[in-house]
Formats: structure tokens, sequence, C-alpha cells
């Protein structure tokens, strides 16, 4: 269980000369759950960005699954094809069907033959429990459920380590559950993960450590009954005082 | 037009700046005699020297001569037509190797083309509207006189005309006209004057033969006077081969000898041009 | 269509003020005219006496009459619904037009005789240049978009050059600078060749704004997701952003596609017997250059009129394909 599967080491970041990234450190295990949370602009996006190269950093290393990511166009793809990622606004393909989604990673990328893929694709479906929408198209179907597609195609691509960014700030309030139950059912399988989210429940729930990050610094870390009963620092305090007392 | 001339100029200037080719005594001659076919570049829209005839396919005086020139080198004839533009720019780099295209060998296209030999003479006349109160030539001074653009009657107008071909007959500018209208081919001045005297334009200069036949097809003109001057038509090629020029102005003197070239004139012109008339 | 307002009024037409001003408008326009020598004139000979001595008088009434027939056909117009009233105008446009061309007395012999030649000489070789061009075009566009796009300043100098060079010149320019410029460095290029790569030229650098634009405007996260799970630039971009960015482009490449089916006239400098080279020699000998300018503009008019269906069709596919 003390695989290393991400490593950064003193990254640094700039945008021009805002500093979006001081001097992260933090290492995740196989088989970690960890949640990142912060006020926004905090960086958190950032960050999780960095991990599958959608971002440089300019300072420090990041290494993935063995790989350092400052390395070449080669590299980086190889990586990708083990990171799968979830994006706020799902990104699905809205030109393919659901199911074409799903299986145009494993068949253009991976290589593998179209009827495996689409039983791996339908196996992935049933397990975010949309079968029947299959043969839609992205823009037929509800936020929540585009969410749970876009879940299932990153899981077609058979990844070690999924990335969650803000998995479900888009969403209307209703289908929040349905996203965040087929996460937890994820993590219960073992998936390792990394979550920037802001549903403390689900950190509850499933985190094994959660890393509080404010103005591009990771301020605190910790496991999540600690990080909720006995924040250590201030600037957590008051971000918990400000989400929690709702 | 005007902008089509001065593209037309440009390209020869970068053609001329650019001519580092220059071809061989007896390329020429060797590329016909190798492949077996005399290309020849000539205007399709120039009846009755070269058109489309009712099959389609290309007839008149020229391509008559251009068909016998070649039966006596012993080869095959291939028609293309380039724009006139292009063909008096020269240096053709073989694309085709003659222009029989009544063309006059001025001075000015002497530096980029080689003139074998003249094979007849056109009178070059001036066209009236058939209401046109103008009785002789020099009533068209100050008036909107039309020509095909780069033509030698264009140049006659602009009182600019050197025909330094041998034998050329001697001539003098009776016109000093108010505006020159340049046009595509004679046929579009043409066309302007038949709208009426003085509508687009008062009167236009061009070949006797082509206003003619232009009559004969109901335009309303009438031709103004004498011949104002006749140009003398020659064969033309690219310059550099003199082995193919004097094998064409052999050709064509022998056409000349035994009546071809008179029975060819007679039968697209009713008339002899292939001698000038003074 | 517009937005359409939910209120909807008596049709402007068939407003009394505007149906007199219509009336008074069109008598004006007519009597200025002078119809009395044309076939009106004798329409009307009961009422004016002999047309050619009627005057002022006759070309009045002459004018009330026909303003008044037009103003009727409209205000009729006005009752029909929408479909209906498109079939009727076209119907009644393409009338005046045949009319028009009716006017000039043509030998329709001559064109029956000449037609065939124009079509199997003529609009193929128009087509097939166009055709050629056109797709060549298409690939150098997507290249000089990518290049355009990328964040290689040698690649982007050259496309940006590119565009502003052949948008720069005039493509008659073009046509005589590749037809006489090339041999000078060495290479003779045939008339045909040469028309299709200034015509390729000219349009590429017309279609790279159009691809630049159509790739430019597919979402971002379309290039982060496909990224995100491995994907090349070349697949992402085959597979991911182009299928995208059709819809997009297909209604301007149409456009370009109709603007170079005309602009291909131009290649006839070079001798090339296009449609338009045809339309002014065949009626040379005979000085019949009206009926063959008019046949060929109305052939081009109809292979227009084929293209817009056939992008209408691509279009709606495209529309249909990605909800």
């Amino acid at each position: 269980m003390s695989t290393p599967i991400i490593e950064m080491t003193n990254v640094n970041k700039w945008y021009g000369t805002y500093h979006a990234l001081r001097n992260i450190n933090f290492t995740v295990n196989e088989g970690d759950k960890i949640v990142v949370c912060g006020p926004s602009g905090s960086g958190k996006s950032t960050m999780i960005r960095t991990l599958n190269y959608l971002e440089a950093h300019q300072e420090g290393t990041i290494r993935v699954n063995g790989t350092d990511m400052h390395s070449k166009m080669k590299d980086v793809d190889k990586v990708r094809m083990d990171v799968g990622m979830v994006f706020q606004h799902f990104n699905l393909f809205p030109h393919l069907t659901i199911l074409q989604n799903l299986m145009a990673g494993p068949m253009w990328v991976r290589g593998i033959s179209e009827e495996e893929a689409r039983k791996t694709a339908m196996m992935y479906l049933e397990r975010v429990r949309i079968p029947e929408q299959a043969d839609k198209y992205p823009g037929q179907l509800s936020g929540g459920q585009q969410q749970r597609v876009a879940i299932a195609r990153s899981l077609c691509m058979k990844p070690k380590v999924m990335l969650f960014d803000e998995p479900t700030s888009a969403l209307d309030p209703e289908m929040v559950s349905e996203v965040l139950d087929t996460m937890v059912s994820l993590a219960k399988d073992g998936m390792t993960m990394v979550c920037v989210t802001h549903e403390m429940g689900f950190a509850k729930a499933v985190a094994d450590r959660v890393i509080f990050m404010d103005e591009g610094e990771i301020i605190e870390e910790n496991d999540p009954i600690n990080f909720f009963d006995n924040p250590q620092s201030k600037r957590t305090q008051n971000f918990l005082g400000q989400i929690l007392q709702h | 037009m005007k902008l089509n001339r001065r593209i037309f100029t440009f390209a020869t200037g970068v053609a001329l700046a650019l001519s580092a080719s220059v071809s061989f005594a007896g390329e020429a001659m060797d590329r016909v005699m190798s492949s077996g076919t005399l290309k020849v570049a000539t205007d399709a829209n120039w009846a009755p020297q070269s058109f489309l005839n009712d099959e389609n396919k290309m007839d008149g005086f020229d391509v008559d001569v251009a068909r016998e020139v070649a039966k006596r080198l012993g080869v095959e004839v291939e028609f293309v037509t380039p724009s006139w533009d292009i063909i008096t720019a020269g240096n053709w780099n073989g694309r085709w190797d003659l222009s029989v295209g009544s063309m006059t060998p001025t001075k000015s296209r002497a530096e980029v083309l080689s003139f074998p030999e003249v094979y007849y003479y056109t009178p070059a006349s001036v066209a009236v509207h058939k209401d046109s109160a103008a009785q002789s030539v020099s009533d068209l001074d100050g008036k909107n006189v039309g020509a095909s653009t780069a033509s030698t009657f264009d140049l006659y107008l602009r009182k600019d005309l050197t025909i330094d071909a041998e034998g050329t007959p001697a001539f003098d500018y009776k016109i000093t006209p108010g505006a020159i209208k340049s046009y595509k081919d004679g046929t579009a001045a043409m066309d302007d004057l038949r709208l009426g005297d003085g509508v687009r334009i008062d009167g236009m200069v061009g070949s006797l033969p082509a206003i003619l036949a232009g009559i004969e097809n109901n335009y309303p003109l009438r031709v103004l006077g004498d011949p104002v001057f006749y140009e003398p038509l020659s064969l033309a090629i690219d310059k550099g081969d003199t082995e193919f020029n004097d094998k064409l102005a052999g050709i064509v003197q022998e056409m000349r000898a035994d009546g071809t070239l008179k029975t060819l004139s007679e039968k697209w012109y009713g008339i002899d041009y292939t001698t000038a008339i003074e | 269509m517009l937005f359409a307002d939910t209120v909807v009024g008596d049709p402007a037409v068939h407003k009394p003020k505007i149906i007199l001003i219509m009336v008074m408008v069109a008598t004006v326009l007519f009597t200025l005219f002078g119809l009395n020598d044309t076939i009106f004139g004798e329409f009307m000979r009961p009422v004016i006496g002999e047309p050619k001595e009627s005057g002022f008088f006759g070309n009045a009434s002459i004018g009330l009459v026909m303003a008044i027939i037009v103003v009727i056909n409209i205000v009729l117009i006005g009752f029909l619904p929408f479909r209906i009233q498109i079939l009727i105008v076209w119907f009644e446009l393409l009338l005046l037009f045949l009319t028009f061309f009716y006017s000039f007395g043509l030998n329709y012999q001559f064109i029956q005789s000449k037609i065939w030649f124009m079509i199997t000489q003529g609009v193929f070789t128009t087509l097939y240049i166009s055709a050629i061009s056109i797709i060549l075009a298409s690939v150098l566009a997507i290249v000089g978009a990518i290049a355009k796009l990328s964040s290689n300043g040698f690649a982007f100098a050259i496309a940006s050059f590119y565009t502003s060079f052949f948008r720069g010149l005039p493509l008659l320019m073009q046509v005589y600078l590749i037809y006489l410029g090339l041999p000078q460095l060495g290479y003779v290029i045939d008339a045909v060749p040469a028309g299709v790569m200034a015509l390729t030229l000219c349009y590429g650098a017309y279609m790279t704004e159009i691809f630049r634009a159509g790739i430019q405007s597919i979402n971002k996260g379309q290039w982060e997701a496909s990224r995100s799970m491995g994907f090349g630039f070349g697949l992402t971009m085959r597979r991911i952003i182009l299928p995208q960015a059709m819809p997009l482009i297909i209604p301007p490449t149409g456009n370009q596609f109709i603007a170079m089916l005309k602009d291909s006239s131009l290649v006839s400098v070079i001798g090339v017997w296009e449609l338009m080279f045809l339309a002014r020699t065949l009626g040379n000998k005979d000085f019949r250059h009206m009926e063959m300018l008019i046949t060929a503009a109305l052939i081009y008019w109809v292979l227009t009129v084929c293209l817009e269906l056939v992008q209408s069709r691509i279009e709606r596919h495209y529309r249909t394909a990605s909800h």
C-alpha cells in the first residue's frame, strides 16, 4: 500500500508574475483517496491539472507512475493514458454517441478491438447505471448523467489513478448525489483518487487525507476526522466555518 | 482591360528580368521533329483568321496556313489557345513551337520573338457606325476611337507604331483621337460601335477583313476611306533557334511561290491579301 | 429565419395607404418608361387610339393600367401562405428574366447547335478544375489553419505570409505569375495545372481563415478531454476537433466553392477551354456573342443552384449528426 503513484516535490508555478503554486509537496500512494479543498483562486485546480501536464509547472518535480512530467511529449502521452481525468464541465465529445465516447479512447489509443471496447464500455455504463443511454448523444442527457458518462469514459482507459476537478460544481443540486454515489462506489473498489471538491460529506465518507490550499500553498494536510474536528490553521477554520454553516 | 494590360506588363517584366533560360540553336526544331508534332499557338476568337467552326474545331486562314506548314515539315499539327498577351510576351519555354496568329512583326515584339517570314498583309481600316456623319478619317479627330489592346491599331492611334518588317508600306498618322478606348479584341470594339453612333465610341481601327466580316453579319457599320496602313503579318517563333527560323522562312516562301498562300487567302477573304497593295 | 414576433398584423401590402402609394409610384415609373410603342400600347389601342400618336395621355394610361395589374398581383400574393408566396414570386421573377433575354431576339438554333459542346467541353472542364482546386485548397487550408494557430513562430510566419500574399493579389495576376513565372524557375507548367495551382493557392488562403475560425470556435475543454486521455495532436484534430468544426466550416466553404466555380473562368486567359472561354469564342465566327454569353450565364446559374442544394443537404446532415 505504499507505492507512490504521484510525487510532487517543491513545485512552483507562475502565470506571468502571479505565483499560482508555491512549494507544493505531497505524495499519493496507491489506493489513496485525497480530497483537495480551498477557496476559489487558491490554486487547487491548477495543482490537479499539473498532474497530467494540462498545465506546465516551472520549478520542482512531478513524478507520476514513475515518469518525470518534465520530460518528452511521448512520456506525457503515456502518463495521460494511465491517469483518468473528470472535468467540471464534463467535456464529453458532442458529435459522438455515449457508447462512441466510451469506446474512443480504448480503440484509438490502446488499440483494443471494437468488440472488446464495446464490451468494456457497456460494462462501465452499467456500473454508472445508464446503459440504456448508450446510443444517445451527450446533448440529450442531463448534467448528472453526462458526468457519470465522463467518469465511465475515464474508467474505460483502465487508469491507475483518477483526478476529479470539481466534478459536481456545474450540476444542478438534485444531480449532485448521483455523481457522488458513483464516486463513492469507485472509492470502495480501491481506485486511487485525487478530488478537488467542496463536498465535505464526500470527504468525510471516503477521504484518507484532506488537503486545504490557499493562495497557492498547502496550508494543512490531515486525516478527515482531525481536519474537520480539529483544524490547525486559522485559515482552515475560517474556510470550514464558511462552507459548513449552512 | 486596363488592369489586364498592366498585369501583363508586370508579368512580362518579371519574365524578362528572370529570363535566364535561352533556347539553344536547333532546340525547337529538334523538339518538333522528334515529337512529330508542331504545336501552334493561335487565337480562337479571331474569325476569319482563326476561330471555332460549326464542328467546334479550330478553323480559319491562319489555321489553314499552320496546317500547310506542318504538312511541309512532315509533322502533325496541334493547336493551343493562350491569350494574345501571353503569346506576344515571348519566352514560351517550349510550351508551343510556333505562332500563326496574324502577328505584326513590330520592333518591340522582335525583342522577345523571332519573325521567320511575312505571310500576308492586312489593310488596317477605320470603321464607323453607318449613321455617322464622318466622311473622312480625319473627321474622327477629337472623338472616342476604339481598338483592341496591345494591337498595332492601338499603337497607330497612339502614334507609336513602328513596323520594321521588310516591305512595309509607308504610312501617316491620319487621326488624332480625343480618347482611345482599348478592347480585349477587335470584336469587342465592333460590339460597342454597333450600339449606335457615338453611344460608346465614335469609330474604331481594326483589320479590314474582320470589319468586312462583321458587316456581312449585319453589323451596322461602314468602312471609312482607304486603309490607313498595311500591316505585314508574320509567323513568330521563340528567340534563339535560327535553324527552325530558316526552315520556316523557306516553307513560307515556297508557299507564296507555288500560289498556295494566294489560294488560301482567296478561300477565306475572297481577296488576295498576300501582297501589299500600295 | 429572423426572430418572428408573436404579434402578427395585416401584411403591409394590404394596408390601403401602402397600396395607394404603390399604385402611384408604379404609375409614375411606367409612365416615365414610355410604353406606348411596345406591345402594351397595342393592347390599349381601343382606349388610347393609335399608340404612336397617343403621347403623354397614352403613356400615362398604359402606366396606370400596368401599375394596377402589378399591384393587384402583389396584393393577391399577400394572401397566400409563405411557401406558395415563394413559389409564385420565384416563378414571376424568372419569367421576367426570360422575357428580358427573349427581347434580344436570340437565335435559338445557334444555341442548340452549340450547347452540347459547351456542356461536354466547357462545363466539364470548369467543374473538374474547380473540384480539384477546392479539394487541394481544403487540404492547404487545414495545414494553414493549424500553422496559424500554432505557437511555432516559423510556421505561423509562413502561414500568415502566405494568406496575406495570396489574399492580397488579384487572382488573375496569380494566374499570370504562375503560368509565366514558374518556367523562369525551370519548371514549365501546363495551362490546366497552372490554373488549378492559382485557384488552390488563392482559395486556400481564404479558406485558411475559415478553417482557423472553425477550429478556434471549439471549446478548449474538448482539447483537454482528448489530450488527457492520451490522444495525440493528429488524432484529436481528426477525430474530435474537425468533426465538430465542420458545421461551422461547411457553409462558408460552400460559398467559396460557388465563387471558385465562377473565378475558374479566369484560367481562360491561358487558353483552357472552360465554359467562359467557349462563351467568348464559340459565337465569334457568326457574331453570336449574346447567344453564347446568355447561355453560359444560365449554365453558371444552374450550376450554382445545384451547388446550393448540395450545400444545404450537407449542412442538414451535420446538423442532425450532432445534436
